[in-house]
């Protein structure tokens, strides 16, 4: 879980503000405040119709919003079409032909952005090494499974070396080794100063992100990095102890101001912070001890019930 | 809008690539023209026999008498009264009968049938002009009847120029359409409006790219029609072709222009009977412009196959070149291609956004 560094001071990849579409009469994007700082990777997490999609295609400017501003990789929304180059958008529909091979999808979308012939080559078997379809380059997309057809879509998205990357739940279908190798590689992308958006509808995934945001109904519930949102929602880390003497130590620690809990034996502290794990240390010598993380879940559900 | 060759020149690979590998569509290439003039050029080509024809033989008229008993489609059954022959002809067993007496010639014809009632009206006409030749042989020269163009034409000559703009229109619109629906159901259409790709850039890909296609679809149709079916090319062969490719590109891009009104590929076959078959009515080749109704005409005027057939069967039938069918025929294209090419262009975006 690398990239936890300081989020640079610098403008936002994505910077959304009053953003409000409507379909008909139902409120897809209602008010929507949302910044995605650059080089990170940013999850929008929610439920299936909640507008993560319709915020993408904002994005993109592929629907034009009711109210709202918002502004991509410094300039305005209205203007960026000019910087499509630097955008990679994979949708949920994959955009594949069936009816070409591996390679001839990655040549077609590598010749769109006007790759030179060597640079093609290179990016495209540094791709397909990452998505593991080297040896398959020959085969006809339409004859992939649905996870390497997935990947072929991520492969494609990444063509042109996009600043910005939007996909669109991109981990769907992909067995849990190669979305390791995803994770990797999106953090790689951010090393190198790039910001990556990623929907899903999955927390563990959303764990792994820079920075959250968790969306309902075309609102924010709450955004920030995971340990803020824990704490936005009075969720914070528990340490379990085992210790020789719990009675005695439990009072020493709450003499030290900490939030202790007695559990059968076992002494539970209500952490502020990571941090404070090695000052409880310093204050007592466990026999055995168990971090217990509170779940992002959790935090949204309060959240959300407050919203 | 921005125009980028190479961009345009990737896509035209790409919808390359893609028809290469679909063996049906080649397939229906060779064999569509082959299937199409053999319907059109013989089942439709006018020619019948067995032209049940009544003659009541009063006196009189040798030649023509004889004329009429010479033609093989006629079966001629010989009556003895007017009324035989009226009484015939109502009950379905004659197709018509001439009476012959030395003052007059009657013709009693079945009006249900105008192409039979007219081929019995043409022999009796013939056989009368032979008849006035022979007659005034001592004094005049024969009439000697001249038809510009066409007068050993057979149906195949005329129908064979139409099938080949034909196949080319039907297989172009249907092709562009269904590829377009794809586009849109695969999500490719919304990748490219995220990208550098400008939307002339490409439709102008498939135009392009579609050409090539057309280039091969016309050269097998000629080579079918001219040299399976004999038809006449007095004209330059990349005359034709500079006409189809015409056509071919304004199928591509109405193609794509309704593939917006289609949200599948079964609802684009839905179309043919809406595109297609007026197209076939109306082009003047069949059935000629002068009998479509007048207030049809209009339509005949607005449909590039008219146009197009007009043009083929000129270059092909009396070997004219490019100059003799700039205007209207190529003009008439070129604007139909124009307007539709501005109309799937916008309404690439209008879907998306």
């Amino acid at each position: 879980m690398a990239g936890r560094g300081m989020v640079r001071e610098m403008e936002p990849a994505v910077s959304a503000r009053g953003v409000t579409k409507s379909f008909g009469r139902q409120k897809v994007l209602d008010s929507l405040n949302l910044d995605i700082p650059s080089g990170v990777t940013y999850c929008l997490l929610g439920p299936n119709g909640s507008g993560k999609t319709t915020f993408i295609r904002a994005i993109v400017r592929l629907l034009h919003l009711d109210k709202g501003e918002m502004s991509v990789l410094g300039r305005p929304v209205s203007e960026v079409d000019k910087i499509y180059s630097q955008i990679g958008y994979m949708t949920q529909h994959k955009a594949l032909y069936p009816d070409l091979t591996v390679q001839e999808n990655m040549e077609f979308y590598a010749g769109l952005y006007g790759l030179t012939r060597q640079h093609r080559e290179e990016r495209i078997e540094e791709l397909l090494e990452m998505v593991d379809l080297l040896e398959h380059r020959g085969r006809l997309a339409g004859a992939l499974s649905g996870g390497m057809y997935q990947r072929l879509s991520l492969a494609c998205t990444l063509i042109h070396e996009p600043e910005l990357l939007l996909l669109d739940e991109p981990t769907v279908g992909i067995d849990p080794r190669l979305r390791q190798t995803f994770w990797e590689y999106f953090d790689r992308l951010t090393r190198e100063g790039k910001t990556v958006l990623i929907t899903t509808h999955l927390m563990d995934e959303a764990e792994k992100c820079r920075m959250v945001g968790y969306m309902r109904a075309g609102r924010m519930v709450a955004q920030g990095t995971p340990e803020e949102i824990l704490s936005q929602a009075g969720l914070r880390p528990l340490l379990k102890l085992w210790l020789a003497e719990p009675e005695r130590d439990a009072a020493l620690l709450r003499a030290q101001g900490y939030e202790i809990d007695v559990v059968g034996g076992v002494v539970q502290a209500r952490l502020e912070s990571h941090a404070q794990i090695k000052e409880v240390l310093a204050a007592v010598s466990p026999l055995d001890m168990r971090l217990m993380e509170p779940k992002l879940e959790e935090a949204f559900l309060r959240l959300s019930v407050g919203a | 809008m921005s125009l980028n060759l190479g961009r345009v020149g990737v896509v035209a690979l790409r919808v390359v690539r893609q028809l290469k590998r679909d063996r049906r569509t080649i397939g229906l290439i060779v064999f569509a023209p082959i299937v199409l003039m053999i319907l059109f050029g013989y089942a439709l080509s006018g020619d019948m026999s067995g032209v049940a024809l009544g003659l009541v033989d009063g006196g009189g008229h040798a030649a023509l008498r004889s004329h009429l008993v010479s033609i093989q489609d006629f079966d001629i059954l010989y009556l003895g009264s007017q009324s035989d022959a009226e009484k015939l002809i109502t009950e379905g067993q004659l197709d018509g009968a001439v009476l012959l007496q030395p003052e007059e010639v009657r013709v009693l014809l079945d009006a249900s049938s105008l192409q039979i009632s007219g081929a019995i009206a043409a022999a009796v006409q013939a056989g009368a002009s032979k008849e006035k030749a022979v007659l005034q042989k001592a004094q005049e020269s024969p009439i000697i009847t001249r038809y510009i163009f066409g007068y050993d034409l057979e149906m195949m000559d005329t129908v064979g120029p139409a099938i080949l703009g034909l196949v080319v229109f039907f297989f172009t619109f249907i092709n562009a359409a269904i590829a377009f629906i794809r586009e849109r159901s695969q999500g490719t259409l919304e990748k490219f409006m995220v990208s550098p790709l400008s939307r002339v850039e490409m439709v102008s890909g498939y135009v392009l790219g579609f050409s090539l296609f057309t280039i091969l679809q016309s050269a097998t149709t000629l080579f079918v029609v001219t040299f399976g079916f004999g038809v006449p090319l007095r004209g330059s062969p990349f005359t034709a072709l500079a006409v189809v490719l015409l056509l071919g590109a304004g199928a591509l891009v109405l193609g794509s222009f309704f593939s917006n009104f289609a949200r599948s590929e079964f609802q684009v076959v839905q179309f043919i009977p809406l595109i297609i078959t007026p197209q076939i009515v109306l082009c003047g080749i069949w059935w000629p412009l002068q009998s479509v109704p007048e207030f049809i005409r209009p339509f005949s005027y607005i449909l590039p196959l008219t146009y197009a057939a007009h043009a083929l069967r000129a270059v092909m039938l009396k070997g004219a070149g490019i100059s003799d069918i700039l205007y209207p025929d190529l003009l008439a294209l070129g604007v139909f291609f124009l307007i539709f090419f501005a109309a799937a262009t916008l309404m690439l975006r209008r879907e998306v956004a």
